[in-house]
């Protein structure tokens, strides 16, 4: 592999070896054949060509364009002081344009630090007419809202407050920074996918169609933003192209567009849910909630309810009381009846007691006044002993106890006689100290 | 079921709940029910906020197309 700059090696040697078995005549030394090119293709015959102005650009001192038809394309390049001599309106050189050019081929052979480069060197230019890229993209418009394309996404349910997006970007724009800025305005700092594409040139639209697919097929992503920050339609054709819309048209994620042209409408601002000026208008139309003010009013609500519910609380400990207070009051007068009660119950127990108490010792006053009255006095009661000691005397136990029997029958009755002794048969002896049984050998039954 | 309430759905009963309360209409017992049944929508509301609110967490979608394909790598080597 050899560098394209010349290195020591090769100043030294001063021509390499040639191909081995190659007819080619050489080699020669690149920069010495790449000067003579350009002086042959400036020879070429100088003329005008006619074809459609693509992917426009602008340096400060050269304009490059594409001039292109069905059948191809030539690089081209002007001075931009050429361009502006030619005192077209502004805008009117635009991709899309029919031009006529004049002018000679041309070959820049590079230098240490820029790429060579091969183009129609033009310095005549004449604006033909609008060209056919607008008039596509009006067809393409006019079939896909036939179909009721433009509808799906708007139809969608766009959440309030996502916590997971996506993002389709060129990595290195400015359209990345402000959509950053834009979810920050909003207080939002949730989850972001990012899904870098490039934005614009031909290999733009699939990468784009790739990207929206994967995110909106991602777990839990919420809204996707396409965001790009302006250009030329050229620059944004890619966001025309049909496939592309078709399947953001019928995702069912919903989508937010902001491609950036100040004057036409791309079709993926037509199938899209919202379609925003800036990336940040599309990174706060898909947080459409202000957190930051959401946050606020979730901490008022939340005082709101605190106090509504002690003033609640409250009411009802107000209301038990007064409900526990009735039962206890109630009880508080039971309790003051049923001590009243006792009391008199009391009461008139003792003075039932009393009563009584006086009644015995009235009865007793009045027995005591009869004994008295009775006069049991000490004559009395000589007289008594004397009629006790009498009484005892004639006792039949003080006979018993001086050793004499008494004679029963078994049944108690007394036994006088003999005779009736032997009619018993069987007797009972009762002496001073106790009865035993007798049985009498003459008895008459025997 | 709370967990199938939208954040907008969230708020938006919220907001009745508040505007009940406040015009004093509502006996205890509908009072208390209410501020039970707006303490958890104020979590809910909350709990989506914080979600949103820690920090930005970014993610790409490269990074994870290549994640789930290396981790898909063992069934695929026929590819």
């Amino acid at each position: 592999m050899s560098s394209l700059g010349p290195t020591v090696q090769e100043r030294l040697e001063q021509r390499p070896a040639g191909i081995d078995g190659s007819p080619l005549p050489g080699p020669w030394p690149v920069g010495e054949y790449a000067q003579r090119l350009r002086g042959w293709l400036r020879e070429r015959a100088r003329l005008q060509l006619f074809g459609e102005v693509w992917n426009l650009r602008e340096t400060r001192v050269r304009v490059y364009f594409e001039l292109r038809d069905a059948q191809g394309a030539l690089p081209c390049a002007m001075w931009r002081d050429d361009l502006v001599a030619l005192g077209l309106t502004p805008g009117a050189l635009a991709d899309g344009a029919q031009v006529v050019v004049g002018g000679g081929l041309d070959y820049y052979p590079g230098a240490a630090t820029s790429s060579p480069a091969f183009s129609f060197h033009v310095t005549a230019l004449r604006i033909a007419g609008e060209g056919d890229l607008l008039a596509q993209l009006d067809r393409l418009r006019k079939r896909l809202d036939g179909e009721g394309l433009f509808v799906p996404q708007k139809a969608l349910r766009r959440p309030v407050l996502p916590r997971t997006i996506g993002v389709v970007t060129g990595e290195g724009g400015k359209a990345r920074d402000d959509v950053l800025a834009g979810l920050a305005r909003r207080g939002w700092a949730g989850r972001l996918v990012w899904a870098f594409a490039p934005v614009q040139d031909r290999h733009a639209a699939p990468r784009i169609t790739r990207a929206v697919m994967d995110l909106a097929a991602l777990e839990g992503i919420e809204v996707i933003v396409v965001a790009r920050g302006g250009g030329s339609l050229a620059d944004l054709f890619c966001f025309c192209d049909e496939t592309l819309c078709r399947t953001v048209a019928l995702l069912a994620v919903p989508v937010v567009a902001s491609v950036g042209h100040h004057t036409d409408r791309t079709l993926l601002d037509d199938v899209a849910a919202v379609s925003c000026s800036t990336p940040t208008h599309a990174a706060e139309a898909a947080v459409p909630l202000h957190c930051t003010q959401a946050r606020e009013q979730v901490r008022r609500d939340a005082g709101r309810l605190a106090v509504h519910g002690r003033r609640a609380v409250i009411g009802r400990a107000r209301a038990l009381a007064r409900l526990s207070r009735a039962p206890a009051a109630h009880l508080e007068r039971e309790r003051s009846r049923l001590h009243q009660s006792l009391r008199e119950m009391r009461a008139a127990a003792r003075r039932g007691a009393a009563d009584k108490r006086e009644r015995t010792a009235r009865r007793a006053l009045a027995l005591d006044r009869k004994v008295q009255s009775a006069g049991l006095d000490g004559r009395r009661r000589q007289r008594l002993d004397a009629l006790a000691a009498v009484l005892g005397a004639h006792d039949p136990q003080r006979t018993l106890e001086r050793g004499y029997a008494l004679v029963e029958d078994p049944a108690g009755g007394l036994v006088t006689s003999a005779a009736a002794a032997r009619e018993r048969g069987a007797l009972r002896l009762r002496f001073g100290d106790g009865a035993v049984d007798a049985k009498v050998r003459e008895a008459t039954d025997e | 079921m709370s967990e199938e309430l939208s954040y907008e759905a969230a708020t938006e009963r919220l907001e009745e709940i508040i505007k009940r309360l406040d015009s004093g209409e509502a006996g205890l017992r509908e009072t208390l029910d209410l501020c039970r049944e707006g303490r958890t929508l104020v979590e809910r509301c909350a709990t989506e906020l914080d979600a949103v609110g820690k920090g930005l967490e970014e993610l790409r979608l490269d990074e994870l197309v290549a994640r789930l394909e290396n981790g898909a790598g063992g069934g695929e080597a026929a590819r």
